[in-house]
Formats: structure tokens, C-alpha cells, sequence
């Protein structure tokens, strides 16, 4: 057996990498040596390869197949289930759905919005400031490679809860640690580039301690006639790297992040993680979009996991050509970096372009008027291969379709058996304390420390904001709304949501439960569903458990999404979050967007006039099971809501037809805590409002389960009395559950009774303080 | 009673607005004068300096009426706020930028450009048109965050040309976005700079509650401002700056607080860039 890495005699460093000569073992080792994660299997294949075409790779080459075959990039564990239940949802609204960087969905007859999301959990985990940071640029740039501006961001994120006092194990970051730098993070890079934080959601769980979660959305608009293409323009074309230097950090970001973390990633891994500079991300932003506005780039496509190697071999293949790079025309940050360095590093704020020579000079202009670096780096050529020269001397050559097309697997599956027998729950004796206690839990209590460090008005398009209300005294949105155009009233609605308990207890139902409530959040503010995205955040694939738990996901979001017509615009897999003490809740977050017709009409979350009349539609069933209720007095078990995406379609139609109608004084959706937590956060975003209740004629339940159940499809509205009738027929004509729940007061009071039992009398300013206090940030 | 012969047109008025590397509010803030008919033009600074750019893409300051600085991270904002920016304008520009204020030619900056020309020395000048270094500041927020929230601003002064058209007292309501927006003056210096301001009448906007009392402490004033202080002016009223942002504002639907998002209405910012737009037509 020969050695594994041959030398080569050349003037810079080079290798060959021995895959023709080596045994089993030594294929692994060669996988881990060089740092690539290829399993032994796959190991063999590109051996067998290498074998047929008669020669070893060279490292670059051997490097760039691990990057493209990299979980992260290929979605090699998860492709054949989401084309299952979650790809290919056809609707009239699709411009480009799954296909490219970000989905591109219609607006109105001349206008495009851009819409995708990404994990960047890995990276956050080690290094929060910058991991998170980074994960905000990366997205903008998915956005941006389109063509499109982009104009919100949104964020959801997931820790251990911040009071976690058992022992932290060696390597692992405290949360409360981690949710600082988190948020420091998004909050500078965001507010830097100029982009609105609108929405987003911070959730509470044990399972996230050594893995914690930072899920990023981008959504970018633009004119039709101004989207580019993630492909090669022509042959004939150059390639023009913008942007940062590319420099020795975030190498093998992608192998990392689709590797379980141990306590030594803080040592292995820094490298891996990157560093975000918004101040040359805000002016690349500007070039790439005056370029494209002046019709003189013919492709773009930004550079994210694995760098050149992915972004040039991608390009070059989606258009059906190929590439010939001139390695050392890339401008590097350190002297010394190898060309595979080069080929595969993660440094950020970099786009790629294609363009017509002619049009070259005119793009480097424009880089150095924003004092951008910009390099032509080499040519769009005809033949379907990817070859690259340093100093000269050819060092990689290889096709574009073996290069990108990694295996798919079929992995061994078992699927979840969730347990739903129902606990002995005594009924509780102090309402009023359940309540006090429900509102100030972490994953209820208001977000407003974390809201308002986010610039959420920047680009003045901001119509509904994340807190609403009196001023001061503001209440948590179930939406946020964007106008993107001054001269139209149309406006995009967005909001993000997951239950990971939901998840973890019922896989299926959790994820549909999703769904249900990003409709549900989008309707109460008078929108549309339109498109969602998901970032599917699960433990390792090779597990079959984690795996059947991943189907299980899948199939709800197929079932709730093909049901409404409302595709999945984009979505990003973030597999193998294991920590050291397993696997992770499972988390497909979901982000959703909804058209609102005339941004004039909309509601909002906070009650509005002393006298009005509240209602709750929909049916309370007693399904406890992953409540905040049980988790809080410790009942495991129980009913998990269930979805039935026919109501879920037709009520979020009455729910938006009746705001437009103006009938609506305000509207809020029962989630978490249920309804009970649902109508405290209604008296929240003004002073001196209360409520006066009675639950008797909503079910046959205990009083306990009407409150704090979480069954889906629901929502509290408030309506003036001269309203009354024409708004209970909207729901009657349409058959969908709706019961008078009681009035608007003005004595700062939440008054609910059950069968003329009063069972809370609480005073709202006493429930608003725990509510406001209860994160402790 | 001097006899008027042509009021300047509006659509004639060109407006710079300057920006760098992070600027980021310039899109909203030349609609806002576009909307009212004006002609905003977004440039570079590089534009105005004449470096790499063709000579096409070359402006001077002359070839305008007025000159705004919006919000954003100006070059980061990573060493003290709107110092990179003013120190790039200040050594090349200096001179024509004194000159253009002398002549009474009006200057605004929202945010970031309000720390720039306090950086500048363009405010509060209480002494003179430019000073060679600041005479005032603006600090990180006593909370030691930055804060993005709707606050009332009451109107303090009606001389000044970006305010001329709202009447005195009235309470508007717009968002501030800053992490460094607390308006403080030299200590030891404080109580007569102070005392000057007010007389000069250059404290423009002073942060309240929604009854308009001007002392309600935080978050009604966000940041901590001496005497509350959201805008000033220098002491010919015609440059300008303020923390709040008047431009995302511009329309009622934007606004936060219940009552001020009716349809049909106004956005209480609008009145900023109306007033300026008036002064400048009686003005040239």
C-alpha cells in the first residue's frame, strides 16, 4: 500500500490523493484525514470512478466532491421524502419553486417576491455572534442572486431555556450565552445592510442545549422582467467573483454542519466558522442589483457552502456548460493558502456573476466606485467540464454532472409510535394562578427585549410591526406587513412558526399543527396564505427513528400545504443536530407569506372599544397533549390538536373575507397556553382594557381544558355590536364553528367564567407584568 | 413689502442625497421628496469628491438647493457614529459645504445623518457656521441598546426651515431606530449651551408622552437626551438633524399608535419634507 497523499513537485502545495491503490481502511481514513465526511460506501464509488478514468484526483478535486456531496448540499439523506409529500405543489402563483437558491413566486402582474430560508445552526453554536451573523448574510445573498431586493428578515430560533441550571457539558456554551450572541448578531448584521428583522420566534427546550438552532428567511422583491438565473449565461461568458477576499475561514462549513457536534467542534471547528462584514455585504448588494437593472450580468449565484467549488460547478451545470477557472486570479486574505484551500473556503460576502466580455469593464467599474474587490476569474465554456489551472499547470478536470450529482439514499426507516393516552390531571383550584403562571412561561412571555433591538421599520414599507398597540404598552402581532410598492395597496404578510413539543410528541400532527398556524397568524391580520418555506432541522438520518420522524414531518407539511394549494417556495434540510445529550426536538420551522389585498384593511392583535363583542371560532376539543398547560404542572401524554385542512382552508377564508369587509376591531389566533393566554394577550396593548367572558357554550369540556386546550384552527375576534349579524353569518353560511364568547371592558379586568362559576377575575396590569417579565433577558 | 416675481417650482428643486458604504435609508428618503414632486438624486460621496467615477457620474454640491443625509451604518459605525462619513467630507468638501450652508441653502440628516453633522460641527454650531471639531454628541442610549419604537415628538420651534409648516406644540408620532441617539453638550458647558440652544430657539423636537409632557422620562425619551432633546437646528434654522425618522412615516398606514393609522389621513413626517421644500421656494 502506497502513501495516501502523494506530494507533487510543483511550486505551491498540491497533492494526489491515492484512491486507486488503498483498502477499505485506508478510504476511510483518507475521508477523515481530509476532512471531507464521505462514508466508506461513497468512498468506494468514487474509487471505482477514479479507477475507470485511470488516475487519482488531486486534492482539490477530491475536496470539491466532498463539498458537493456533502449532506448539506446534495440532501442526499432527505431528497426522496420531500419529493414525496412536500415538492411540486402546483399553483398559479410559481414562478420557480425548490428549484434555485430561493423560490420566486408572482406578487402582481409586473412584480416577483423572493422568498427562502437556511439553517445556520452549527456555526451558532460555536461561535453565536458570528455564526448567526453569518447566516443572516447568507440568506440575503440567496435573495439577492435572483435579482431581487431584499426587504424582511425573519428568524426563528432555538435554545435551551435560559434558567438551565443543571451541568453544562464540556465544549457547550450556556444558552443564556448563546441567545446573546444570537441575537447581537442578527441585530448588527441585519440593521447594518438595512433590511428589516419583522418576524421571527424564539422557542424554549432542553434538547437544544449543546444544539442550539438559528434558522434565517430572506424575503426579496423585484420586477419579473428583472430575475436572473442561478446559471452560466452563455459560452463565450466570463465568471466575475465580487466581493470579499476569500481567506482560510469557513472551510468545510458544509462537511461540518452535516456532522453530530462533540465537545471538541470548539476546538476543530472555529475554522469552519465564518466572518460576516455587512459594511461590504451593503454596497455588493447595491452592484449586483444595478448590474442586473442595467442588463449587463447574465447569471449570478452567491457563494455559500462550499464556496467556488460549488458555486462555479453548479453555475456552469444548471446551464448545461462548463468552466475553466484560473485559480490564481482569485484574491485571497492569506498568502499561503492551498488551491483546494482556495476552491472550497466559505468566505462571506462574495457573488459570482457571468457576463458578456463586453460588459466587463462596466461591472468593475461599479465595483470600484463602492470600493469592492471584483476579479474575472475565468471562462463559460461549451464542454461539461469544470477545469481549473494555478500557476499554469492544469490541476483539476472533471464533469459537471458527476461532480453534482451526488447518491441519494434510501435510508432504513422506523416510524414514530406517539403515545396520546390521556393523564390524570386534577382540575386545578386557582385559576387565576395557572393563568399568571402560563403567560410569564419562556416560551409565552413577551419578546419585546429581543424585538425591539431589531430595526423592523428600516426601507419604510413596514405597515403592521411585530408589537402592536398603544405605544408603550404594546402587545405581541400575529403578523408583520410589508408594502413593497408606494403607488399599490397590496401588501406581503409574513410570519414564522413551529411547536417542537407538538413535534416530539407527534411527528405528523406537529408539523401539520405548523401550518395551521402560520395560516392562522397570517388570516388574523387579513392575509391570504401564499407560500411557505421550511427549515427542516432534524437529529441524525442514519438513525432510523430520526428518520421516521423526518416522514412523519414531511407528511404533515404535505398534508395541510397540498390541501390549502399554497406551495413550499424554497426550504433548506439541516440534518445530524446532535448534541451530547442526542438528538434535537425535531424543528421544521416554517415560514409562510400571505397577500393582503389593501393594506388599509387589516386587524390587528389588541383589543380595540369598551362594549364590543368577542367570538371564538372554531371547536375546543380537549387535545392537551404537548400543551404549555401539561408541560407546566409536568402531565405527559394527552390528545396532540389535529388538523383538518378543509376547515383550516375555508375559515381562514371567512376569517380574511370578513376584515376586508370591515368587520373585524381586532383578531388574534389561539395558540400556545390556548384561549385563556389568547384573550390576556388581547387586554395587553392597551391600558385600561379588560374582558368579560363566559366559556360555557364553547364545549362539553372541563373548564381547565377549555382554556388551556390547543386545538387548531381556532381564533378570538372582536367585532362592534352594529357588526353583530352580518359577521355571525359569514361563518354560519359557511358552516364553521363560531360561539360568542362575551364583551370588551373597560375595567382593566379579565373576567372568565363557566357555568355562572367565575373561575379567573384576574387584573390585567398584574398579568401584563408577568407576561413582560417573564424571559428574563 | 417686497414684491415676489416667481416662486422657484417645485419639480425644480434637486435634492442630494449623500450616501457612503452602509447609508441605508436613502431609497425611503428620496421618495419622500419625490412623492411631493421634488427631484431627489441619490449619489456617492465619491460622486461629489470626484473620485473613481467617470466624469458623467461627477456632481458638486452647486448643482443643488439642498443637501440630506439619511440614516443607515455609515461606513459601520464601528468607531464613533457618522465619523467616518464626516471625516471623508470634511477634508475634501469642507469648504463648499460652508459655503453652501452660509448661503442659506438647507441640510438634513435623519439618524446616522444627524450624528454626521454634529460630527461635522454643523450642529449645533452655536458659535460658528463649521467648526473645526464637534461641539456636541451623540451618545450610546442610556439603556445601552439600540431601540426601534415609535415615540411623540413635540414640536418645539417654528422658525426652522425643516419644521416651518407644523404648527407649535403639536405631538407627532414617528419610530426611532439607534443604539447611539442621546443628544449630550460638553460637560461643565452643558447648562449655558443649553440655555443658548433655547434661546437661539434651535431645539426643534423634544421627545413626549402622548399628552405632550416633555419630562416623562424613558422609553418616552428613548435615549436619554438631555433635555429631551430629538432635533435641534443651528441658530439660522436652516441646518438640521433629528434622531427620529420622519421619512418612515410619511403615510398614516405606517404609523403604530391606534388613531393615527386612519385612512385618509396624513403620516405625521411628511410635514418635514413639505416645510423644507416651501423654504426653499421662497427662499431661491
Amino acid at each position: 500500500m502506497g502513501e495516501r497523499f502523494i506530494k507533487q513537485n510543483v511550486p505551491f502545495h498540491l497533492t494526489h490523493v491515492n484512491l486507486m491503490d488503498s483498502t477499505d481502511s485506508g478510504l476511510e481514513a483518507i475521508s477523515s484525514e481530509a476532512g471531507v465526511g464521505l462514508s466508506l460506501p461513497e468512498m468506494k464509488s468514487l474509487q471505482e470512478y477514479f479507477k475507470k478514468i485511470g488516475r487519482n484526483p488531486t486534492d482539490i478535486e477530491f475536496q470539491a466532491i466532498g463539498q458537493e456531496w456533502s449532506e448539506h448540499c446534495s440532501y442526499k439523506s432527505s431528497k426522496k421524502i420531500l419529493k414525496k409529500f412536500v415538492f411540486g405543489i402546483d399553483a398559479p402563483q410559481n414562478i420557480s419553486v425548490i428549484k434555485e437558491d430561493a423560490g420566486v413566486l408572482e406578487f402582481d402582474n409586473d412584480h416577483a417576491y423572493v422568498f427562502a430560508m437556511e439553517s445556520h445552526n452549527h456555526p451558532s453554536a460555536v461561535e453565536p455572534y458570528g455564526g448567526a451573523a453569518t447566516g443572516v448574510g447568507g440568506i440575503v445573498r440567496d435573495v439577492v442572486c435572483m435579482g431581487a431586493q431584499p426587504i424582511a428578515l425573519l428568524d426563528p430560533l432555538f435554545f435551551a431555556p435560559l434558567d438551565y441550571n443543571k451541568t453544562i457539558p464540556i465544549g457547550t456554551k450556556h444558552p443564556r450565552f448563546l441567545l446573546s450572541g444570537v441575537v447581537s448578531g442578527i441585530r448588527d448584521y441585519g440593521n447594518r445592510i438595512g433590511i428589516p428583522t419583522v418576524s421571527g420566534m424564539v422557542y424554549f427546550d432542553d434538547s437544544y442545549l449543546t444544539n442550539c438552532l438559528v434558522n434565517v428567511g430572506c424575503i426579496g422583491f423585484m420586477k419579473k422582467s428583472e430575475l436572473v438565473h442561478s446559471r452560466a449565461g452563455g459560452a463565450g461568458d466570463v465568471f466575475i467573483l465580487i466581493g470579499g477576499a476569500t481567506g482560510k475561514d469557513g472551510i468545510h462549513g458544509v462537511t461540518f454542519a452535516s456532522a453530530d457536534l462533540d465537545e471538541d467542534s470548539e476546538t476543530n471547528s472555529r475554522s469552519a466558522v465564518q466572518v460576516g462584514q455587512p459594511i461590504l455585504k451593503e454596497p455588493v448588494i447595491h452592484i449586483c442589483l444595478e448590474a442586473q437593472k442595467r442588463k449587463i450580468i447574465t447569471g449570478m449565484k452567491d457563494l455559500g457552502g462550499g464556496g467556488l467549488s460549488c458555486v462555479v460547478s453548479e453555475m456552469a451545470e444548471a446551464a448545461g456548460l462548463g468552466a475553466k477557472v484560473e485559480l490564481d486570479k482569485v484574491h485571497t486574505r492569506e498568502a499561503d493558502m492551498a488551491p483546494w484551500e482556495i476552491w472550497v473556503s466559505e468566505s462571506q460576502e462574495r457573488m459570482m456573476v457571468t457576463a458578456k466580455p463586453e460588459n466587463v469593464q462596466e461591472i468593475l467599474d461599479l465595483c470600484k466606485m463602492w470600493d469592492i474587490p471584483a476579479n474575472v476569474i475565468g471562462d463559460v465554456i461549451p464542454e461539461k467540464k469544470v477545469l481549473i489551472t494555478y500557476n499554469g499547470e492544469k490541476i483539476f478536470d472533471l464533469g459537471t454532472e458527476f461532480l453534482v450529482q451526488a447518491p441519494l439514499y434510501e435510508r432504513p426507516i422506523k416510524l414514530p409510535e406517539p403515545n396520546e393516552s390521556e393523564p390524570e390531571v386534577a382540575e386545578p383550584k386557582d385559576y387565576n394562578l395557572i393563568l399568571q403562571n402560563l403567560v410569564a412561561r419562556q416560551n409565552i412571555a413577551s419578546r419585546e427585549g429581543i424585538i425591539r433591538g431589531y430595526d423592523h421599520e428600516v426601507r419604510a414599507g413596514t405597515v403592521l410591526k411585530p408589537l402592536q398597540g398603544q405605544i408603550n404598552a404594546e402587545t405581541h402581532g400575529d403578523a408583520a406587513i410589508i408594502k413593497p410598492l408606494h403607488d399599490s395597496f397590496r401588501g406581503l404578510a409574513v410570519t414564522s412558526d413551529i411547536n417542537p413539543r407538538m413535534c416530539k410528541q407527534h411527528p405528523y400532527k406537529g408539523a401539520a399543527s405548523a401550518l395551521d398556524e402560520v395560516c392562522r397568524n397570517l388570516a388574523s391580520v387579513g392575509a391570504r396564505p401564499h407560500s411557505f418555506s421550511d427549515c427542516l432541522n432534524f437529529g441524525n438520518p442514519e438513525k432510523p427513528e430520526n428518520l421516521g420522524i423526518f416522514h412523519e414531518c414531511a407528511r404533515g407539511l404535505g398534508y395541510v400545504a397540498k390541501a390549502l394549494g399554497v406551495p413550499f417556495a424554497s426550504g433548506n434540510v439541516s440534518l445530524y443536530n446532535e448534541g451530547l445529550t442526542g438528538s434535537i426536538a425535531p424543528t421544521p420551522a416554517i415560514v409562510a407569506v400571505g397577500i393582503v389585498e389593501d393594506i388599509r384593511k387589516t386587524a390587528t392583535s389588541y383589543l380595540k372599544k369598551e362594549g364590543n363583542i368577542l367570538y371564538i371560532i372554531g371547536e375546543t376539543k380537549k387535545e392537551l397533549g404537548a400543551s404549555e398547560y401539561y408541560a407546566m404542572i409536568g402531565a405527559k401524554g394527552g390528545v396532540v390538536p389535529d388538523v383538518d385542512a378543509e376547515l383550516l382552508k375555508k375559515s381562514v377564508e371567512a376569517v380574511v373575507t370578513s376584515i376586508e369587509a370591515g368587520l373585524v376591531e381586532s383578531c388574534h389566533d389561539v395558540s400556545d397556553g390556548g384561549l385563556a393566554v389568547c384573550l390576556a394577550e388581547m387586554c395587553f396593548g392597551q391600558e385600561n382594557i379588560g374582558a368579560d367572558i363566559d366559556v360555557s357554550g364553547i364545549s362539553n369540556i372541563r373548564p381547565d381544558f377549555k382554556l388551556f386546550s390547543e386545538s387548531n384552527t381556532r381564533w378570538v375576534i372582536e367585532v362592534s355590536p352594529e357588526n353583530k349579524e352580518l359577521f355571525e353569518n359569514r361563518f354560519i353560511d359557511n358552516r364553521i364553528p363560531v360561539y360568542e364568547l362575551g364583551t370588551v371592558t373597560e375595567d382593566n379586568t379579565l373576567k372568565i367564567s363557566d357555568s355562572k362559576t367565575m373561575i379567573i377575575d384576574a387584573k390585567v396590569s398584574l398579568l401584563r407584568k408577568e407576561w413582560v417579565n417573564g424571559l428574563n433577558l | 413689502m417686497g414684491k415676489r416675481v416667481e416662486l422657484m417650482k417645485t419639480q425644480d428643486i434637486r435634492i442630494v442625497i449623500l450616501r457612503i458604504e452602509g447609508t441605508n435609508c436613502e431609497d425611503e428618503t428620496a421618495r419622500a421628496f419625490s412623492r411631493l414632486g421634488a427631484k431627489p438624486e441619490i449619489i456617492h460621496l465619491k460622486q461629489l469628491l470626484g473620485i473613481d467615477v467617470s466624469e458623467k457620474n461627477k456632481r458638486s454640491l452647486s448643482d443643488y438647493q439642498c443637501l440630506m443625509i439619511p440614516g443607515g451604518f455609515s461606513a459601520g459605525d464601528y468607531v464613533r457614529s457618522g465619523a467616518i462619513f464626516s471625516a471623508r467630507m470634511k477634508g475634501a468638501l469642507g469648504k463648499e459645504l460652508k459655503e453652501f450652508v452660509e448661503k442659506g441653502y438647507p441640510v438634513g440628516g435623519i439618524c446616522n445623518g444627524f450624528q454626521i453633522l454634529v460630527e461635522l460641527g454643523l450642529l449645533p454650531a452655536l458659535d460658528e457656521t463649521m467648526p473645526d471639531s464637534p461641539t456636541a454628541s451623540l451618545r450610546q442610549n442610556d439603556s445601552a441598546r439600540f431601540e426601534c419604537r415609535h415615540v411623540y415628538l413635540k414640536q418645539e420651534n417654528t422658525e426652522c426651515a425643516w419644521t416651518k409648516n407644523i404648527p407649535n406644540k403639536k405631538i407627532l408620532e414617528m419610530p426611532v431606530a439607534h443604539g447611539e441617539g442621546n443628544f449630550t453638550l460638553p460637560s461643565g458647558l452643558k447648562e449655558e449651551q443649553l440655555k443658548k440652544l433655547e434661546e437661539n430657539g434651535q431645539i426643534v423636537f423634544r421627545y413626549s408622552d402622548v399628552s405632550g409632557n416633555t419630562n416623562a422620562g424613558y422609553p418616552w425619551n428613548p435615549n436619554g437626551a438631555i433635555s429631551n432633546i430629538a432635533g435641534i437646528c443651528n441658530p439660522k434654522g436652516n441646518v438640521f438633524g433629528m434622531m427620529p425618522h420622519p421619512e418612515r412615516v410619511f403615510d398614516s398606514w405606517t404609523h403604530s399608535a391606534p388613531g393615527r393609522r386612519n385612512v385618509g389621513t396624513t403620516g405625521d413626517g411628511r410635514a418635514v419634507f413639505e416645510s423644507v421644500l416651501e423654504y426653499i421656494k421662497e427662499m431661491f
